[in-house]
């Protein structure tokens, strides 16, 4: 019942997002055949190449071929490389992948500990400079931040290369080396953000009654907050890891410019420049499926952490 | 103002001054034009012709910082001032209109939500032009769906505030509420959003423009800046670090004034500053004998420093409490019951400061460390809280939380701990307990998650059982089966129970000695039949006239303590009670009445003028029964003459009573 509800919404959020962008793309001036044959083309030619595109058809019926196409796993092929978009996206999103998964990871390892710590002793010196912290990262832009890292860690200390990717079937250590620094740039201001998330959580967590009593029971500090304390405070934790998946699937196009990667953001924004509507299209869809499917997941993570959510 | 606001808030407000000024007045800073090439030798450092040095081209970098700030600030206020004027009238509307306009609004808006706004900024600026305008516009209407849900907040939180519902009622048009009450109560937050707004546009115009999309060359803009300055990294790192640090220390100066701002109207937030313990001794206690009794407490104090000063919470309490017994502790709220047994069992905030011993079987208590402590915490002494509701976690199966003290006091094994769980809650009357181990406290009543708890306390037979108002939040008819049932384990185990409470219908029929505490202080003290049957301290007296009995009559008016509770911070000389005492004295105000005993009993009470020791007729109605107080009595601090408004039942002293009082009031309908 709740999958169905919840396919049922996947293909509304599909249907309406995919179309406005495809609108949107199309009302907007410039066109892949002056893309392709440039602007000196006669105009048989580009009558001509219009046909064998299809961009002679009326909007609505191109939007409803490659949404049938669409049903059928085909994502079309693009107007300008002429090759399967399908074939490119399965390229390119192994790549923002682990990159995102990398970054939560690092945000996440270490938010979770350095949240608890500060939690125990708030407005300690170590929660102050948490807070201090967490406001500087806050404030940093992703690209200056990596900007400094590169000259740090690659110009300066030269221990990772600063630009450059290497996929995890050939190598791993080098796919580690070239994935370290971009996730960790993209890790930082989430990991700002998860730990103050915690510690405030964490902070209302411990002055309930039921922490008290537990104190009351004799046990340690140690196993009261990560036994007691951590799972109710998580909620608001993992609705913002949620926000950040769903927003980071098409939003790292700046680390992957910043560090020469071949993700899904580079191919969306290059697309957009060669007017490769089908590609960005698909980008689209990827975006949006990818959204709703980090949805699903936050509600089943949700209902594992606190049972009181479980009866609907 | 400045105080509260604090100096990293003007530093920060003077950076984004200096910075506005500088963009404003860049052309007439003695500084080269940003696209003058060769100004100074290519990539040559910071000199004192060019403070930042220059850049590839030889252009001044600072030339090109500051103009940089030009699109940046003109793009951040701008888009700012776009998305809040679309946005705030929506918000506003959606917030209190609702139903009709808002579920269109707040629709419209998760589609815009859910859309991919880099896409949307992407494609309309790749297409439409990278014009300084087209950005602003751009990045003004990603801004709108958060605007919108923003103000619809501030906008909804006052729009059910009692001043326009008053309005509303009183049949003022919405347009004179919505500009008289609403919209400067909103326009608060939205300032302070804006700050922080302008630091998530400022970083958005940077992305774009280290995209290439954003105001084209010669015009320099920070995110290009630092585009540019990236292939210079290794050669000359301040072409890229300036533009960095100043885009770094903007961003951060928007957000500190925009958090400033909101902590400041954020009552819970500038109300609750955390307080320093303060550095003070440990409060000395007098010499006393150590007796061979199960728990001994002498001379325990607990002193909170706070912004309004010392609170003496608990304030030398001294008792003696051997097994098998039950004590009670009687008080209305905040008269430190509580505080009495979080500071026996050392589970006090980091912000009191603790005097006094308390021996268990003769081990000073207050001598051990943390560890220590927790070897007798759950083994030796059991605790049970007021409210079953927050007592239990509610994340963690009953099974887990039951069997959890057994494991780690005990060591049992989990099977070994599983099946002690089960007889634990068999015994407290639970039924099904095998079932019961897999639920979670949400699936209980309170009747049956305050045997739970007691199930827990219990779990690893404790000598002293503290019953913190074990059955306030319960049924009344649960309330007397929780009381039986502790009576019923006080038995069977040979355990000491400290039972807190201000029902005293509970104290009198299952305590054996009673301790009532007022402000901190025991102002009597005895055994339970003796101080109910003779109460000497005037308050005690009162306490028992404000219970309700099933023996008084149908329409019969409860008796309430006129007055509240004092203040605990720099309490004044003298007795606590004289305030709200209708037989206090000139001596009550200056001189503080220490513990007096008399009779075969150890009957202690606090009073320099106690009640007749005849035996006295509790809840009686009867005022003349009083009246031989004011013999001669010239009292300064109230009227001699006992209570008149007690009887009376005038509106005026009922509305001020203490809580306890009117707590006991309600209670018993």
């Amino acid at each position: 019942m709740i999958v169905v509800h919840r396919l049922a919404r996947l293909l509304v959020v599909l249907v309406v997002v995919t179309f406005l962008s495809f609108v949107l793309l199309n009302l907007l001036p410039g066109d892949p055949v002056t893309q392709i044959l440039g602007l000196s083309a006669t105009e048989e030619a580009r009558a001509q190449l219009r046909r064998e595109l299809g961009l002679d058809q009326p909007l609505l019926v191109r939007y409803l071929d490659w949404l049938g196409g669409l049903a059928t796993g085909d994502f079309g092929t693009s107007y300008i490389t002429r090759m399967p978009v399908g074939a490119e996206l399965a390229e390119r999103l192994p790549v923002t992948l682990e990159l995102l998964i990398a970054a939560q990871l690092i945000a996440l390892g270490l938010a979770v500990p350095v949240g608890v710590a500060a939690a125990r002793r708030a407005g300690r010196a170590l929660d102050q400079a948490l807070t201090a912290l967490s406001f500087a990262l806050l404030s940093t832009p992703v690209f200056v931040l990596g900007v400094v890292l590169i000259l740090l860690f690659a110009v300066t200390w030269q221990v990772v290369p600063a630009t450059g990717w290497t996929p995890i079937t050939l190598d791993l250590g080098w796919n580690l080396t070239s994935v370290i620094l971009p996730a960790v740039t993209l890790g930082c201001g989430q990991f700002a953000v998860y730990a103050r998330l915690l510690r405030t959580d964490l902070i209302a967590t411990l002055q309930e009654d039921y922490i008290t009593l537990a104190r009351a029971r004799g046990l340690s500090p140690r196993r009261i907050l990560w036994r007691h304390a951590l799972r109710p405070s998580a909620i608001t934790l993992i609705t913002a890891i949620g926000l950040n998946l769903g927003a980071l699937i098409g939003g790292t196009v700046i680390i992957e410019t910043l560090f020469g990667l071949p993700g899904i953001g580079r191919l969306i924004v290059d697309s957009i420049f060669s007017r490769d509507y089908l590609t960005v299209q698909g980008g689209v869809v990827l975006i949006s499926v990818g959204y709703v499917v980090v949805n699903f997941a936050v509600d089943l993570v949700y209902a594992a952490v606190d049972p009181r959510i479980r009866r609907a | 103002m400045r105080r509260r606001l604090g100096l990293g808030f003007w530093l920060a407000a003077s950076w984004i001054g200096l910075v506005l000024l500088a963009a404003l007045l860049a052309d007439l800073l003695p500084f080269p034009r940003y696209d003058e090439t060769l100004a100074g030798p290519p990539q040559s450092g910071p000199s004192a012709a060019h403070p930042l040095g220059t850049d590839g081209l030889g252009r001044d970098v600072l030339s090109r910082v500051v103009y940089g700030a030009r699109v940046s600030l003109g793009v951040g206020i701008g888009a700012v001032l776009l998305g809040l004027g679309i946005g705030a009238p929506l918000g506003i509307l959606a917030g209190y209109r609702r139903k009709a306009a808002d579920a269109v609004i707040m629709a419209v808006n998760d589609v815009a939500q859910a859309f991919p706004a880099l896409v949307f900024a992407l494609a309309v600026v790749a297409f439409a032009g990278a014009s300084l305008r087209n950005v602003l516009i751009v990045l003004g209407v990603l801004g709108v769906p958060s605007w919108v849900r923003l103000i619809r907040g501030a906008t909804l939180t006052f729009a059910e505030r009692e001043f326009v519902l008053a309005a509303r009622v009183l049949g003022t048009r919405d347009r004179r509420i919505l500009w008289r009450e609403i919209v400067p109560n909103v326009a608060v937050p939205a300032a302070s959003y804006a700050f922080i707004g302008m630091a998530v546009v400022v970083v958005a115009e940077g992305s774009l423009a280290f995209l290439g999309l954003s105001v084209q060359a010669p015009q320099p803009t920070w995110g290009g800046l630092i585009n540019e300055g990236r292939t210079l990294m290794e050669t000359a790192p301040h072409v890229v670090l300036a533009p960095s640090v100043v885009m770094f220390l903007t961003v951060l100066s928007f957000n500190l004034v925009g958090d400033r701002l909101r902590a400041m109207t954020d009552v819970r937030e500038s109300g609750l500053e955390p307080v320093r313990p303060a550095a003070a001794p440990a409060l000395p206690a007098a010499p006393h004998p150590v007796h061979d009794v199960l728990l001994q407490v002498e001379e325990l104090r607990t002193h909170f420093t706070t912004p309004r000063g010392l609170v003496k919470a608990v304030d030398g309490v001294s008792f003696t409490l051997e097994r098998g017994k039950t004590l009670a502790i009687v008080g209305e709220s905040g008269s430190g019951k509580s505080m009495l047994i979080r500071s026996i069992l050392g589970l006090l905030p980091g912000t009191s400061v603790r005097g006094g011993h308390v021996y268990l079987s003769g081990d000073d208590l207050t001598a051990y460390g943390p560890a220590e402590m927790r070897s007798v915490l759950g083994l030796r002494l059991g605790t049970v809280f007021q409210d079953p509701m927050t007592a239990l976690n509610p994340v963690r199966t009953i099974g887990a939380q039951v069997t959890e003290p057994l494991r780690v006091h005990l060591r049992m094994g989990r099977r070994e701990a599983r099946a002690e769980a089960v007889r634990l809650l068999a015994s407290v009357g639970i039924p099904d307990p095998a079932r019961m181990l897999r639920r979670y406290p949400h699936q209980l009543s309170g009747g049956m998650r305050q045997r739970v708890t007691i199930a827990m306390a219990l779990s690893c037979r404790p000598d002293v059982l503290f019953a913190d108002e074990p059955t306030t939040a319960l049924d009344v008819t649960i309330q007397d089966q929780v009381l039986r049932l502790l009576h019923r384990l006080r038995e069977e185990r040979d355990m000491a129970v400290v039972l807190v409470s201000h029902d005293l219908s509970v104290v009198a029929r299952w305590a054996d000695e009673v301790i009532v505490m007022y402000a901190g202080k025991v102002v009597e003290r005895g055994p339970a039949r003796e101080v109910f049957a003779r109460p000497r301290m005037p308050y005690t007296e009162a306490l028992l006239q404000a219970a309700p009995r099933l023996t008084d009559p149908v329409h019969h008016r409860l008796r309430v303590i006129p007055g509240r509770p004092p203040d605990l911070v720099d309490l004044p000389p003298g007795c606590p009670f004289r305030a709200r005492c209708p037989y206090a004295r000139d001596r009550c105000a200056t001189e503080p009445p220490p513990l007096f005993e008399d009779g075969p009993q150890h009957h202690q009470y606090a009073c320099w003028f106690p009640r007749d020791p005849a035996p006295a007729e509790p809840g009686s109605t009867n005022d003349t029964a009083h009246t031989r107080a004011d013999t001669g009595s010239t009292s300064d601090t109230t009227p001699t003459r006992p209570r008149p408004e007690s009887t009376s039942g005038g509106a005026g002293p009922e509305t001020v009573t203490g809580d306890a009082a009117s707590g006991v009031e309600s209670r018993g309908r």
